[in-house]
């Protein structure tokens, strides 16, 4: 009788353990964020990562190119959760079905920058349009970014308000490459360019930083958390996260001081 | 087909940026190798066919710029040629002939070893033979460089082949403006940073073809140039 | 008189050449002998002047246009034949002297031959057609039949004749055949570890050798 009752017990704690054994999922820790050049250049998310992991648990794996190529990764899956500045393209991820809403959490300014001397006068201009029109009037060397980053996208905005196209004029030069390549040339040229301000602030050279803060330089960062319905093995959850950890006091907080030490004012504006 | 229709639209179609990109490119790499030939392979025969005191340095000095990595020898010129550096008044920097300079820098050196090489074997048979009839010093030049034609066209082609793909130092002094420095190499190296890869894929089909036609020449030269 | 002194030529502390005195009279026809590494080469590179020896000193010379050197195997250029031997010869009349030396060796047919596909012979006899395009009054040749064949050989021998008929030159050839030496030679230099060991007439040398080392050499020949 002993032995049968012991076999039983037996049988009934394997069931038990197999049981519990299939309900625990392994849970994936691994959130793999999609960000862009600039975004990772001005240290931010370097800077937030650590706290995030932290309070959530969970890792960040951040990977940086430009917006393009940025996004191209989320829409191939290698993202869970997409953060770059350029509305248009965003949208246009959104509407391809690749992500569920994109969620606007903070934003800072582009500068116009360049030679100290500023023969097209840009310092005096009231908005970035105004800027623009006077160095296209004087025709004046302007370099772009040309490879359809966020801050590119904002410069073709600024050109089609005031509805000039500058492809082939020959004061402007496209050339196709980052932020701190594209401050470099102008730096060489003694060039006028729209810049981020984290990466001039940053960068070396001669260059003035001549117009900010005008409202038509906004430059607004989203995030977008790339859908389960296209990729089964998204970290839904891990974006999620990590969406709802930027919204806590305590990230809105950090996002305040980034960037006072170090050059006296902040970098990042959280949205309200 | 999707890609071939995207492929004969851009080669073909109202954009110019693709016909503009390969104008560049070739301009820049005839001047490259032009100029890297008319002076490495002279100074190719002198050295390889004679034999001085001071062969032993150039050869070495010549064999530790072939070394050189092309990113490098980008930087050098970058530093000199821009505003801060020494000759930055010529303001030649991101232009084609900044590009030129920096290629020859890094072609010559490989001209001039592989045309020492071609001519040294046979360099003492041939000054030999010279000398039995009273044709010495510079004279011989003149013969050296019409026995060894094919395989310095070959030669010549192999520069080429090299210019037209290189991108490290195109890219740092050529700064890879559109219509104005872009060539092939860093037009794919922003395309594809750009997610664009239709284009990439283009331009990398068309250089793959380039290549491989500039090969193939060189191949086929030189089967037929082996001496018995 | 072309006259040697002291002349030593060492490789990597191994002397290839050494020739104390030696005097070569002007119209003569000399043929040097001896086996291979025996110093032959050395010495014709030495008179020729494409090796220069740092002492010694050599003397009688005639001026470089004058001379003619053919090494052993003499590059044949990439370019055609009549062009390999044209190259010799500066000025006007060029081409008739360049063919009419291509004539003499046999080589008429193969004007517009490209050099480098040539035989060993046939550059050979390319090579002799360079040199002779032009009046020569000293030939200096390295085994000059060493890649012909039996006819080759005996129109280049009556070609050498010839030319030192018309020119009373100074002809100075190596070769591996005593025959040879008695065919076109008024004397015989025998050269052994870079020494000439022994000289004399073609008859008197091989019908009573002196040296033992000549004689070793010779007892592989049975003339």
């Amino acid at each position: 009788m002993r032995k049968n009752r012991i076999v039983l017990l037996l049988v009934i704690l394997t069931l038990l353990f197999a049981a519990f054994g299939c309900k625990q999922e392994p849970e994936n820790k691994v959130v793999r964020m999609s960000t862009t050049t600039s975004v990772n250049d001005s240290g931010l998310m370097a800077y937030l990562q650590p706290a995030f992991e932290k309070a959530t648990g969970y890792t960040l794996e951040i990977t940086s190119a430009g917006t393009g190529a940025a996004i191209e990764k989320a829409r191939m899956g290698d993202a869970d959760l997409l953060l770059v500045h350029s509305k248009s393209a965003e949208e246009e991820y959104i509407n391809e079905g690749f992500g569920e809403v994109r969620v606007p959490f903070m934003y800072n300014f582009f500068v116009i920058v360049g030679p100290a001397d500023d023969p097209a006068g840009v310092a005096g201009a009231a908005t970035a349009a105004e800027a623009f029109k006077a160095i296209a009037e004087v025709g004046a060397t302007f370099i772009s970014r040309g490879d359809k980053s966020g801050t590119h996208n904002k410069e073709m905005a600024i050109w089609k308000s005031i509805e000039f196209d500058p492809e082939g004029q020959s004061w402007y030069e496209s050339i196709g490459q980052g932020m701190g390549q594209t401050l470099t040339v102008a730096d060489e040229k003694q060039a006028y360019t729209i810049s981020d301000k984290a990466t001039f602030l940053a960068h070396e050279d001669s260059l003035s930083m001549l117009l900010e803060e005008t409202d038509d330089m906004k430059n607004t960062y989203s995030m977008i958390v790339v859908t389960a319905e296209r990729f089964a093995d998204s970290n839904v959850k891990g974006a999620q996260a990590f969406v709802d950890w930027i919204a806590t006091d305590e990230a809105r907080q950090m996002i305040a001081e980034y960037g006072k030490a170090e050059y006296g004012e902040a970098l990042f504006f959280n949205l309200d | 087909m999707e890609l071939i229709k995207q492929i004969i639209d851009l080669i073909f179609g109202p954009d110019p940026e693709l016909r503009q990109i390969i104008l560049v490119t070739l301009r820049m790499s005839l001047f490259s190798t032009l100029i890297s030939s008319i002076l490495g392979i002279p100074f190719g025969v002198v050295l390889g066919a004679n034999d001085f005191r001071a062969k032993a340095v150039i050869s070495r000095v010549v064999n530790t710029l072939l070394g050189l990595p092309p990113v490098v020898g980008g930087l050098i010129v970058l530093m000199l040629l821009s505003r801060s550096g020494p000759l930055g008044s010529l303001r030649l920097l991101y232009t084609v002939n900044a590009m030129v300079i920096a290629q020859v820098i890094l072609i010559t050196p490989f001209v001039i070893a592989m045309t020492a090489n071609v001519v040294g074997v046979s360099s003492q048979s041939i000054n030999e033979t010279l000398a039995g009839v009273g044709i010495g010093g510079w004279r011989r030049i003149k013969y050296y460089l019409l026995d060894f034609r094919i395989p310095f066209i070959s030669i010549v082609l192999a520069a080429f082949g090299r210019s037209i793909a290189e991108v490290g130092a195109v890219q740092m002094v050529g700064g890879n403006v559109q219509y104005k420095t872009r060539v092939m190499t860093t037009a794919i190296m922003m395309q594809t940073n750009m997610g664009r890869f239709e284009f990439a894929i283009t331009l990398g089909i068309l250089l793959l073809l380039i290549s491989f036609l500039v090969n193939s020449l060189v191949n086929r030269i030189q089967k037929a140039t082996e001496h018995d | 008189m072309i006259r040697l002194n002291d002349i030593k030529v060492e490789v990597k502390n191994r002397t290839i050449l050494d020739i104390p005195e030696l005097e070569l009279a002007k119209g003569k026809r000399y043929g040097v002998i001896g086996e291979n590494g025996s110093g032959k080469t050395t010495l014709l590179r030495i008179i020729a002047g494409t090796l220069v020896s740092n002492n010694g000193q050599l003397k009688g010379l005639p001026s470089k246009g004058e001379m003619g050197y053919l090494p052993q195997s003499p590059y044949a250029f990439s370019l055609s034949v009549l062009e390999n031997v044209k190259m010799a010869v500066l000025g006007e009349n060029s081409e008739q002297s360049a063919k009419t030396a291509l004539e003499k060796v046999g080589m008429g047919a193969l004007l517009k031959s490209r050099g480098n596909r040539l035989s060993g012979g046939e550059r050979q006899r390319m090579g002799l057609a360079r040199v002779l395009a032009l009046p020569r009054s000293l030939l200096i040749l390295d085994e000059p039949s060493s890649a012909t064949d039996i006819r080759g050989t005996n129109l280049i021998e009556a070609l050498l004749l010839d030319w030192h008929r018309e020119s009373q030159g100074t002809l100075i050839f190596s070769t591996h055949s005593p025959a040879q030496v008695v065919r076109l030679a008024d004397e015989v230099l025998f050269m052994d570890k870079g020494r000439v060991i022994e000289r004399g007439s073609p008859r008197e040398i091989f019908d009573s050798p002196v040296n033992e080392e000549t004689r070793s050499f010779l007892s592989h020949w049975k003339l």
